[in-house]
Formats: C-alpha cells, sequence, structure tokens
C-alpha cells in the first residue's frame, strides 16, 4: 500500500511518499512522480514516510530519475527512512541519484 | 533482446579463443544465478529485496530458462530468502550456461567448436560469429560506468553482475575502472530489478 501526495513549495513539487514501494506500488509511484516532473518546477520526492522499497521500487526511482535529467529537470530524493537508506546503499545508487538528507525547501 | 543470462554468458566468451573466461568460478556461478533472478525482475515476474525474494507474476515469459526456473521456484512456496533462491539455483549452474550458449548458438551468435587436447581431454570452444553483439554489450558497460548518465535499470543490474566475477575488467582497463568505482552500482549486492523496458 502506497500513499502519495503533491505540493508546490518555493519553486519545488514534492512529491511525498508513505507506505510501501513494492511490485504492486511501482507502477503509482512512477507516475507520480513523471508527473510531478510535467509540472514545471524542480521535482523532491519525499521519502520520510517511506517504510520499505523493493526492488520493484527502485526501479520506478530510476526511471523517474532518467526521465528527469533527459528533460533537465533537477530530481532529488530526500529523507530516506533508515530501512530503505540501507536498500539505497547496498544498491549503490546513492552514488548514482541525488540523495538528500532533508527536503531542500 | 538477449537476455541478461546471455549476456553475461556472452561478455564470458573470450572473443579470439572462443574460450570461456571463468576468472572467478564461484563468481561467475552466482553471476549467472543472479543474471536469471534480475531476467526474472525484468520481466516483472518477481520482486526482491536485501533479504527476499517473492513471485508476483506466474505467466510464462516465452523464455524456456526463465520459465522453467520460475516454474520451479512456483513449486517451493517455503523458500522465500534470497539466500535460499541463491543456493537453489546455483545448483543448476551447468544447465543455465548450456541453455544460454545454445541460444546464442541459435541466434547466429556463437558457433560450437569442439576438439581434444592431447587426444584426451575434450575442449569446447565458442567462437564468436557475430561480434556485434558482444560489442554492444561491452559498449554499454563501459558507456554505464564511463558516463555521468544515469543508467538504465537493465545496464545497472549488468555492471552489478559483471564487477563481481572479474568480467569487467575484459571491457575496460585498470586505469579506467579506478577512478570510476563509485560508478559500479552496489558492487554485485542487491541492484534494482524490474525494468520491463530495459530503459
Amino acid at each position: 500500500m502506497i500513499q502519495l501526495t503533491e505540493e508546490s513549495r518555493s519553486g519545488w513539487c514534492v512529491v511525498g511518499v508513505r507506505g510501501r514501494a513494492d511490485a504492486e506500488a511501482a507502477d503509482e509511484l512512477e507516475a507520480a512522480l513523471r508527473s510531478a516532473l510535467q509540472s514545471g518546477s524542480k521535482v523532491a520526492a519525499d521519502f520520510a514516510a517511506l517504510d520499505y522499497i523493493s526492488s520493484a521500487g527502485l526501479r520506478a526511482v530510476i526511471q523517474a530519475a532518467r526521465a528527469a535529467q533527459a528533460s533537465e529537470v533537477e530530481f532529488v530524493i530526500c529523507s530516506l527512512t533508515l530501512p530503505v537508506k540501507k536498500v539505497f546503499d547496498m544498491s549503490g545508487l546513492h552514488q548514482i541519484l541525488q540523495i538528500r538528507e532533508s527536503l531542500p525547501c | 533482446m538477449l537476455s541478461m543470462l546471455e549476456e553475461v554468458v556472452l561478455l564470458a566468451v573470450d572473443e579470439k579463443t572462443g574460450g570461456l573466461r571463468s576468472t572467478r568460478e564461484f563468481a561467475t556461478t552466482y553471476a549467472l544465478v543472479g543474471a536469471v533472478f534480475f531476467d526474472l525482475a525484468l520481466a516483472r515476474r518477481i520482486d526482491t529485496d536485501t533479504e527476499t525474494i517473492h513471485i508476483v507474476d506466474t505467466t510464462p515469459t516465452g523464455n524456456a530458462t526463465l520459465d522453467r526456473v520460475l516454474s520451479d521456484m512456483a513449486k517451493l512456496p517455503d523458500k522465500k530468502t534470497v539466500r535460499e533462491w541463491i543456493e537453489e539455483i546455483f545448483h543448476r549452474k551447468d544447465d543455465l550456461e548450456g541453455e544460454a550458449l545454445q541460444s546464442l548458438i541459435s541466434q547466429g551468435i556463437l558457433r560450437h567448436e569442439k576438439s581434444k587436447l592431447l587426444w584426451i581431454i575434450d575442449v569446447e570452444r565458442f567462437p564468436p560469429v557475430d561480434n556485434k553483439p558482444q560489442q554492444h554489450v561491452k559498449l554499454r558497460l563501459a558507456h554505464t560506468i564511463l558516463s555521468d548518465e544515469i543508467p538504465s535499470t537493465r545496464d545497472i543490474m549488468l555492471v552489478s553482475i559483471a564487477e563481481p566475477c572479474g568480467l569487467l575488467h575484459y571491457v575496460l582497463s585498470e586505469s579506467e575502472l579506478a577512478g570510476r568505482r563509485a560508478r559500479i552500482p552496489g558492487r554485485g549486492r542487491c541492484g534494482a530489478r524490474g525494468d520491463g523496458s530495459g530503459h
């Protein structure tokens, strides 16, 4: 189960992600992030309430990050919880994606 | 498009001699196992995290090797951890490699040669008939590591398999790799899975 919100703050479009980003939720997550990229603002994915991410969830994030890079939109992932941070660290994606400890806005 | 398993086996073929490189024997076997799991994840049949693997869809993929593994996995619902599944599939290493080689031969990418060493020992070689697929895989690996682009999920997986079994050294020199270690995702541990498009 995943819950997604979107709000504008100081030139950023913040996508709040709560719950579990697994195979069931991955497409929904990717669609929300891609939709935010269309806003014309910089995009921050707020993972402060994301409890779990699987490989399918990571795929959704990578896809969104690639789309952001292709359209030259700044895309950052923020406020990782400990279990989610562990997955990003183990997969090495923290070296490839822009990850911040807190929201930029 | 080649499967991840076929790409890993293709990378292990010495393009000059047709011999199979197995620089770190067990690591290469694990690479084959990892490739199968990545293939199933790319096909959106399994999902995984740092501890577990589970089936999300048992619909056949159309690839005989993957469908056999998927079917076998579905028959063993008690196995759930990554470790259990790696051990289970590890014992099928010869099947995985042999089926991938056979597929590459039937696609006209490799050919099969048998000879005798000292008139006694059978030697099998798989010289490339068409060099382009192997070059394509090598170029993707090199680009993933040397460029600053965010790689596709598929290419992240490929690098994370190729690195621990020593296959990256046939693509890039040590000096090229030295400054780009941070671009090698996961160093073979987790990776990201499930990009059906491969991009």
